[in-house]
């Protein structure tokens, strides 16, 4: 009966970086590092791992010499993302009809 | 922000997502410069002319107009200094800066009407402040700035006060249009951003 809920979204941190993403056009690294007061370690790893899955599109340019890698939501995050939420809406009525 | 793999419930999640979309909704959007620049340089303008047309005997009075290309300017090296700073692009952000690019571009086609049909200039304050109108109205409507909007529907109405009277008179009109819709929301937008700023440290 209940939706499973997607596992790439449901860690903390990458669902922090989709919740992000989710309402602006695009974002660098740095913006989101700071947001989410995540290591750059971590954060390379758990966007690499939303990029896999084809949730998140990762653009690396220069800009005035200096690296600069971009996020951006792709279609297929934005539907994985609202799923997610559909999902958790469910779980959370169950709880408050239950009490 | 801890590790990847803890356990957390459905409304920790929810809340999760909630926090952090309000980083980025609630982020002022501060166009507060090109509102003061654009502001101070045509409200100068327009009164300037007024004086020189009205109280000398200086034929070449419209030469004031001259400093738009320098604002045009100014605004291009502050436009692509900032853009440079940008770590974060929203919708929002973009929507108006195509609404300003398009509008711009509106002042020029204006200003080329203006030369090509004689007298034309004789109404230009009339299109000069629905064209303010249209830009703050939309920018105040798409970033909830309530002044932007007020000044925007205050412009519309003028617009159309402007037609009933001369050049000398709708130069007058336009700098009180002017210092409604870009002077006055532009000094309230910069201290809302920087109240924010404060705030969010």
């Amino acid at each position: 009966m209940f939706t499973e809920l997607d596992p790439i979204l449901h860690s903390q941190l990458r669902l922090a970086v989709m919740s992000l993403l989710i309402s602006v056009k695009e974002a660098e690294f740095t913006f989101i590092k700071e947001k989410t007061n995540a290591t750059a370690g971590n954060l390379s790893v758990q966007v690499q791992k939303l990029r896999e899955a084809g949730y998140i599109e990762v653009t690396k340019q220069f800009k005035d010499n200096y690296p600069q890698t971009t996020c951006k939501v792709t279609p297929k995050g934005v539907e994985a993302f609202e799923n997610y939420v559909r999902a958790l809406q469910q779980y959370l009525q169950v709880g408050g009809n239950g009490k | 922000m801890h590790t990847e793999e803890k356990e957390f419930s459905p409304q920790q999640s929810l809340d999760l997502i909630r926090s952090m979309i309000s980083h980025t909704r609630g982020a002022v959007v501060n166009n507060s410069f090109y509102f003061l620049l654009w502001g101070w340089l045509v409200f100068g303008c327009s009164v300037g002319q007024y004086l020189l047309k009205t109280y000398t005997a200086y034929p070449f009075h419209y030469m004031v107009w001259w400093l738009m290309p320098v604002g045009g300017l100014i605004s291009a090296v502050y436009g692509s200094r900032q853009s440079k700073k940008t770590r974060v692009r929203s919708f929002v952000g973009d929507a108006i800066s195509y609404l300003w690019i398009a509008i711009a571009l509106a002042f020029i086609v204006l200003l080329l009407v203006n030369i090509m049909r004689e007298k034309g200039w004789q109404v230009a304050f009339t299109y000069y402040i629905l064209m303010y109108a249209i830009g703050t109205f939309v920018t105040g409507k798409l970033i909830e700035f309530k002044p932007l909007v007020i000044g925007g529907l205050i412009n519309f109405v003028l617009a159309v006060v402007s037609v009933k009277f001369a050049y000398d008179e709708q130069l007058l009109i336009g700098a009180v249009a002017i210092l409604v819709s870009y002077i006055i929301p532009g000094y309230l937008l910069r201290s809302k951003a920087r109240r924010q700023n404060q705030t969010h440290g």
